[in-house]
């Protein structure tokens, strides 16, 4: 029977909208993956050189046995964010005469089919076979292995535990945060006991003592059991369900939006589509956590300028770039009641202005605690800022008038591709190219702050013909509107 | 009130709608009936701009819907659920339709207050998103939607698939109500021939893309239809069933 799930789950897989339907998108799709794969790989593989550098004065095992509970810890919390719970999957067969221990065993299983578990695997083995491998023996190194295999089991299934729950009721995540996010600040913050110490003092042992290898085993397998046992009880649809019990909805105003008018209405029924649809909240999610990349390029001197005009642009308009790829899409659930519907379309592009503009205004204020780093940072920040509010805001609006691909809010973001196309594909190239084209001709003179002036003034004069530029989408979406609601039909 | 002159659409080499002439009149109530694939929803469509024709035009009061804006704001339509903004509770989907009307919140609660029959108490103040209605209390947020616009011209798509018999019921009045006393013009699709007689005082018969009837409303009307429905079938008159159990 699980057979037969396995090869339904396989077709499901296959023939998902959101593996993309055109072989160029799978194709381009995989040599991403590759790469985000073998980007780990590499990490993993040099993460001994890595830690020798960060952290030299100590010994190499002692810091790694040390991160690798700090890393469940951040994955755990990830995890919740991210992951997904394989759920009405089931819906088809819960009224056949299918024993429930199959499906029960089935969910449970699939669960475990995720990114998630793969990266600890890939991240850690290189190094347990460079260093631990020599130094301690085979068996310590498989011990070791099958520790950081179980726990990522482990955290696999809490997560998943913890999530069902939160179904149920919403305070078990904030409740399930909330602890998370104390542990890591008893360490760091009030240094009332350490991650590390913890963590070296079971892996630390595990060296010698292999067969303390059993504990990580028992928690994996512990939890896999709690879970199966919770969903075994649970087999009904609202509480397998990604949707929440329901609690009830009511209905807010956003008042500051209401004074202007019409658009303001629409920007603020998209604030809406953004906080109560799964889709649009994670990829909001996922750009606040873009709000520390800047820490990857600041912390090293070695970036120059030229890489801060991307991180500035990128982090001051993450939402443009990561909410405003898939527009209208967004919308393709009720598309055809818009264009039917008493909304002028200059009004309706407006609107999306609007939005972009206080969402990267709230990202730049964001970001402004990177003037640690110096005045010129903020400065770069607030140049690329208006670069965004004058220029990427229609770059990605007149894109969207190309994009023809439904998608379906109630799915997550994470590794979604559902709706990804050759044009989001095409947006990147003109986002990350034209500030070069303006800056680095300057830079190359010899006058880089001359190259910022002149990204400045160009991204002002776009602000300030807006008028012009909505005009131009408007006249481009009449030509395109049938195919673009067509699109947004097929399900 | 709609004129449409040399009306086409095909897909994939099929020819799914083709009319040649229609006009509907200020005022008429207009029943469109046939099986499925007949052409019904396609029509509805391009009348509302929604896909393009192959050829053809639709004109609303001697303008051309195609391109224009006008006709909005005095068309209102409910065809499925893709009309609905899913995420917003009723009752600030009404208020935005409202809103887009000139009419303030206050003025929405008025109107609303007159759909309390039709909406039976399971639409306002339920705490619901409205992909959390059922399919039928779907249908009445989109059905109140449409009549909160006051409309000249009011089309719906199968309205009395979904929705309960009291509400079916209710909905013939309104309907009716909008027709006779507030002159709107009435345009409404329908499996349901008993309903659809009964609204209507125009039906269209659609088939394979075709207008092949279009017959005013009289006494004969739903035998007739039911006649074109019912190809090949015989009913057998009162065969008295046989239980063989208790026969014996």
């Amino acid at each position: 029977m699980i057979g037969t799930f396995f090869n339904h789950e396989l077709k499901a897989f296959w023939r998902s909208k959101n593996t993309g339907k055109s072989i160029g998108v799978k194709v381009v799709m995989g040599i991403l993956l590759l790469l985000l794969f073998s980007y780990v790989l590499i990490f993993g593989l040099f993460l001994d050189k890595i830690l020798g550098k960060v952290l030299p004065d100590s010994d190499l095992t002692v810091t790694f046995c040390g991160i690798i509970l700090i890393y469940f810890l951040i994955d755990l919390l990830l995890r919740l964010q991210l992951q997904e719970l394989p759920t009405l999957k089931v819906q088809p067969y819960l009224h056949l005469p299918v024993r429930r221990n199959s499906i029960v065993g089935y969910l449970a299983l699939t669960a475990l089919l995720s990114f998630f578990n793969l990266w600890p695997i890939v991240l850690f083995t290189p190094f347990i076979l460079k260093v631990i491998l020599p130094a301690a023996g085979a068996i310590s190194a498989i011990a070791f292995i099958i520790s950081i295999i179980g726990l990522s089991v482990f955290n696999n299934y809490l997560a998943m535990y913890i999530k069902r729950k939160a179904n149920l009721n919403g305070w078990v995540f904030l409740i399930a945060a909330a602890v998370l996010i104390l542990i890591m600040l008893g360490d760091f913050m009030w240094h009332i006991y350490s991650v590390r110490n913890i963590s070296y003092l079971f892996f630390g042992n595990l060296i010698v003592k292999p067969y303390l290898v059993l504990l990580p085993i028992l928690l994996g397998v512990a939890m896999y059991w709690l879970n199966f046992l919770y969903l075994k009880e649970n087999l009904y649809l609202e509480e397998l369900g990604s949707q929440k019990a329901s609690a009830y909805k009511s209905s807010t105003e956003i008042p500051v939006l209401s004074r202007f008018g019409i658009v303001g209405d629409l920007a603020a029924n998209e604030i809406k589509l953004i906080l109560r649809n799964k889709r649009s909240r994670s990829t909001l999610i996922i750009g606040l956590f873009f709000m520390f990349y800047g820490l990857i390029f600041y912390t090293q001197a070695a970036y120059g300028e030229t890489i801060k005009i991307f991180v500035g642009m990128f982090m001051t308009g993450i939402f443009i770039i990561n909410y405003g790829q898939f527009m209208y899409s967004w919308q393709s659930s009720h598309f055809d009641g818009i264009l039917v519907s008493k909304i002028n379309f200059t009004d309706f592009l407006k609107a999306k202005y609007l939005l972009f503009t206080i969402a990267s205004t709230i990202a730049f204020i964001l970001t402004t605690p990177y003037v640690y780093f110096g005045w010129r940072i903020i400065m770069i920040h607030f140049i690329m800022y208006l670069w965004n509010l004058g220029i990427n805001i229609t770059i990605v609006l007149f894109f969207a008038n190309r994009n023809y691909k439904r998608i379906d809010l109630s799915k997550g973001a994470a590794m979604n591709w559902e709706g990804v196309g050759a044009t989001q594909l095409l947006l990147s190239l003109p986002l990350i190219a034209l500030p070069y084209l303006v800056y680095l001709p300057f830079k190359y003179a010899g006058y880089p702050n001359l190259g910022f002036a002149a990204i400045a003034v160009v991204a002002i004069i776009f602000i300030l013909t807006r008028n012009f530029w909505i005009k131009k989408l408007e006249e481009d979406f009449y030509s395109k509107r049938f195919k673009i609601a067509e699109g947004f039909r097929n399900k | 009130m709609i004129e449409i002159k040399k009306l086409k659409k095909v897909y994939n080499g099929v020819t799914v709608v083709n009319v040649p002439q229609l006009e509907i009149k200020q005022g008429e109530s207009i029943g469109l009936v046939g099986n499925n694939g007949a052409g019904k929803t396609t029509l509805f469509r391009m009348i509302l701009d929604l896909i393009r024709p192959e050829s053809g035009e639709v004109l609303s009061k001697g303008n051309k819907v195609a391109g224009a804006e006008d006709w909005k704001s005095y068309t209102a339509s409910y065809l499925d659920e893709g009309f609905l903004i899913d995420y917003l509770t009723p009752e600030e989907y009404l208020y935005f339709i409202g809103g887009l009307h000139e009419q303030t919140n206050a003025q929405v609660d008025e109107h609303l207050a007159t759909l309390t029959d039709f909406f039976n108490g399971e639409i306002l103040k339920k705490g619901k998103y409205i992909r959390d209605l059922s399919k039928g209390n779907q249908c009445k947020v989109g059905v109140g939607a449409c009549l909160l616009q006051k409309p000249q011209l009011l089309m719906l798509d199968e309205p009395f698939a979904n929705i309960d018999p009291s509400t079916q019921f209710r909905l013939k009045n309104i309907l009716k109500d909008q027709n006779k006393n507030h002159g709107v013009t009435t345009i409404v699709s329908s499996h349901d021939l008993n309903h659809i007689t009964d609204v209507c005082e125009r039906i269209l018969l659609m088939e394979k893309g075709v207008i092949i009837k279009d017959i005013a409303t009289s006494s004969s009307t739903l035998a007739d239809l039911e006649e074109y429905f019912g190809v090949g079938q015989t009913i057998p008159a009162n065969t008295p069933i046989i239980d063989e159990e208790e026969n014996h």
